[in-house]
């Protein structure tokens, strides 16, 4: 694989390396404003360094010690901890860029990233806008434009409407027969997303969805489809430059999903055929064309036996990103400021290995992934070969109840599944984390489990084999006799500080109301 | 010592039999457990049981005690307030915010005859929706709050009462 340096090692000055295959890029911007929170920020701050900006953090009043905001070079508070009033400010947010001197907007994954009036902000105040269109976006974010492209452009979809009217979903409903999926029309992720069993259901879960995309998007329209009974989640890594070029880096399968959120994805996906995969990339291309797509995106499928039907483009970062760029050896944030500077995109290096990431996120499996806040009291991150962790924790950090709750991104890579899998496990086995309910030990048991092994995949995974997860017996008495040398210690007791009442609380307060057993002598 | 685990209401009994140095006897419900425990430098430990090592951290809080043993966590309540209130007949006598949040529906009236696992409340906080549920049978004795309202953690939602002692069904006090 060719790899090209701009810069300068021996004066300092700033570096950066092309990773993923492009032909040139002019410096149209030097300073980068970070429209996001939390581990994406901070690997964007990352990536942006190293292509050689100056990097803008904003912030929520919730946030003020994130370590995003101590990442960046300069850092705005925006607002409240409201999402609505804070990273989903769209004026906020342009006034930031323009107080900072920034002249690019790098806006993530979540939040206002598919939102194309912030886009068309951008633009009008004559600032960058890392990823695509705002005219592209627009037609991709509504899914019945972007189902209408993909008809168009000759890729299979699934069969479904727009409406939020009960008489009309009921009719569809009879049409293609229950199941059906309800989901916001706007944006992705999940959210809003309710599987309809039968009729009677119906009304109750179209007004849920419809309060829930209004809330986490700020647009209610809802997307009524046939429900597949058995698919997997394979969607295809795409970057195009404005130069009419688009390459594809992969699938990556992303079937493992609990209420409807992604928790482990990977790449290559097992068992797809070679054949299947060709046919999936021509028909992403083919749409990204159709759409003029820029920047990078993601075309999601469904893939049911031989068969594979359209979902939605995601016009942004993914999630999940990480395990494309172990396998391709790129970085996926530098890929996209390059072509935001104009650069070219070409075919790359062949993909190496298999990665597989999974998500820890604050919540508690065995009550339903109930969703959880707290503080970092202890952290021990994993390392190793073939061994990634993007996350923002850092010990005293909070978790609130203001955004979502992804703690971080664990990547195990390796020449085959079975030893990206090995390190996957060990490595989750390293990690701890106390303070803060999470999924990590679910995951472990997931990565470890002979059907993950096995490769069983589909969307109902979960459902099929780790819906009634617990913790296991000998964990949860080791777990006691801890908790007893915990109540046990002498100095915990004398220690005995005050709750701290919850306002203007600072991670030194927060860590001050706990002890380790240990720690101070 | 009895604990309770965190969103769990069975009871655990357990305590230290015996300690000498690292090695540590427990008895958790009616049995047995040796353990050694080997402090480490980083504010942790090694227990090791029936040969297996497990990383371990602990704290405290005022009201509960955190632990994490490998990459599980874990909190355990002192078990007394519980107790106290299934001796009345009701598994929790308020139904609080698990998190800060807004309330989204509110399902039920004072009055109402709940039962066990039925839907009380739905509050959104981070980015879902969470339906907390009656842990028994219970009489809703007061909504605290509206729909709409923003709430703290702990915040309480409902106020329940034990249901009366006739085991049959009955219908709402509340005129419809």
């Amino acid at each position: 694989m060719r790899v090209r340096v701009f810069g300068n090692y021996t004066t300092g000055a700033p570096v950066a390396i092309d990773c993923a295959s492009f032909v040139e890029s002019m410096a149209r911007f030097t300073k980068l404003l970070v429209a996001n929170r939390g581990e994406i920020a901070l690997r964007i701050i990352r990536s942006a360094r190293v292509f050689g900006l100056k990097t803008v953090a904003v912030y929520s009043a919730a946030d003020a010690n994130s370590a995003h905001v101590v990442a960046a070079d300069e850092a705005i508070l925006i607002g409240p901890a409201e999402a609505a009033k804070s990273y989903l400010n769209i004026a906020a947010i342009v006034d930031a860029t323009k107080q900072s001197g920034a002249d690019a907007i790098h806006p993530g994954y979540g939040f206002l990233s598919e939102r194309p009036e912030f886009a068309r902000a951008a633009a009008d105040a004559q600032i960058v806008f890392v990823g695509p269109r705002p005219d592209v976006m627009a037609a991709l974010g509504n899914k019945v434009a972007a189902r209408r492209i993909a008809v168009t452009a000759g890729v299979p979809v699934v069969p479904g409407i727009e409406t939020a009217e009960i008489s009309a979903a009921r009719d569809f409903a009879a049409q293609v027969n229950y199941p059906i999926l309800i989901k916001a029309a706007a944006g992705g992720g999940g959210r809003g997303m309710r599987v309809v069993a039968e009729a009677s259901q119906l009304e109750t879960a179209l007004e849920a969805a419809a309060r829930e995309a209004a809330a986490a998007f700020g647009d209610g329209r809802i997307f009524i489809e046939k429900y597949l009974a058995h698919p997997r989640h394979v969607e295809i890594q795409i970057l195009g430059d404005e130069h009419g070029s688009v390459i594809a880096l992969g699938e990556r399968d992303c079937s493992i999903q609990r209420r409807h959120q992604k928790i482990v994805e990977e790449s290559p996906a097992p068992g797809l055929s070679n054949a299947m995969r060709v046919k999936m990339i021509d028909a992403a291309l083919k749409l990204a064309r159709a759409a003029h797509y820029t920047n990078a995106g993601t075309v999601e499928f469904l893939v049911e036996g031989d068969n594979f039907y359209f979902l939605e483009v995601n016009a942004r970062l993914q999630v999940e990103h990480p395990v494309t760029e172990m396998r391709f050896g790129c970085d996926l944030v530098c890929d996209q400021l390059r072509i935001a500077s104009g650069g070219k995109v070409s075919e790359p290096a062949a993909p190496r290995g298999v990665a597989i990431e999974c998500r820890i996120n604050a919540e508690d499996p065995e009550h339903d992934f109930r969703p959880a806040t707290g503080t970092v009291l202890h952290l021990s991150v994993p390392s190793g070969p073939g061994v990634r962790f993007d996350s923002h924790l850092t010990r005293g950090a909070e978790v609130t109840p203001w955004y979502d709750g992804l703690l971080g991104k664990l990547i195990g890579y390796g020449a085959n599944r079975e030893e990206a899998r090995g390190r996957l496990v060990n490595a989750l086995g390293e990690l701890a984390l106390l303070g803060v309910t999470n999924n990590a030990a679910y995951l472990r048991d997931i990565i470890a489990s002979d059907q993950f092994r096995d490769a069983k995949l589909s969307t109902h995974f979960i459902d099929e084999f780790f819906s009634r997860w617990k913790i296991g017996q000998s964990e949860i008495d080791a777990a006691i006799v801890a908790a007893l040398i915990t109540a046990s210690n002498q100095q915990l007791e004398n220690a005995a500080l005050p709750q701290n009442s919850g306002k203007g609380r600072s991670p030194w307060d927060a860590l001050n109301n706990f002890e380790l057993w240990g720690s101070r002598r | 010592m009895k604990l309770t685990r965190a969103g769990d209401p069975q009871e655990i009994n357990a305590e230290v039999i015996a300690r000498d140095g690292r090695r540590i006897r427990v008895r958790i419900g009616d049995r047995e457990i040796a353990a050694e425990f080997t402090p480490n430098t980083d504010g942790g430990g090694i227990l090791a049981i029936d040969g297996r090592r497990y990383p371990i951290f602990g704290a405290r809080r005022k009201d509960s005690i955190l632990v994490s043993v490998g990459p599980a966590s874990f909190e355990f309540k002192p078990a007394e307030a519980a107790t106290r209130r299934r001796a009345r007949g009701l598994a929790a006598a308020e139904i609080t915010a698990p998190m800060p949040g807004k309330v989204l529906k509110v399902l039920v009236h004072d009055g109402d005859l709940v039962e066990a696992g039925q839907p009380l409340v739905v509050i959104e906080a981070m980015k879902m929706e969470t339906t907390l549920a009656a842990e028994s049978a219970a009489v809703v004795k007061h909504v605290r709050v509206e729909e709409g309202q923003s709430v703290d953690h702990g915040a309480v939602l409902i106020e329940l009462s034990p249901p009366p002692a006739s085991s049959g069904r009955e219908s709402s006090p509340r005129d419809p």
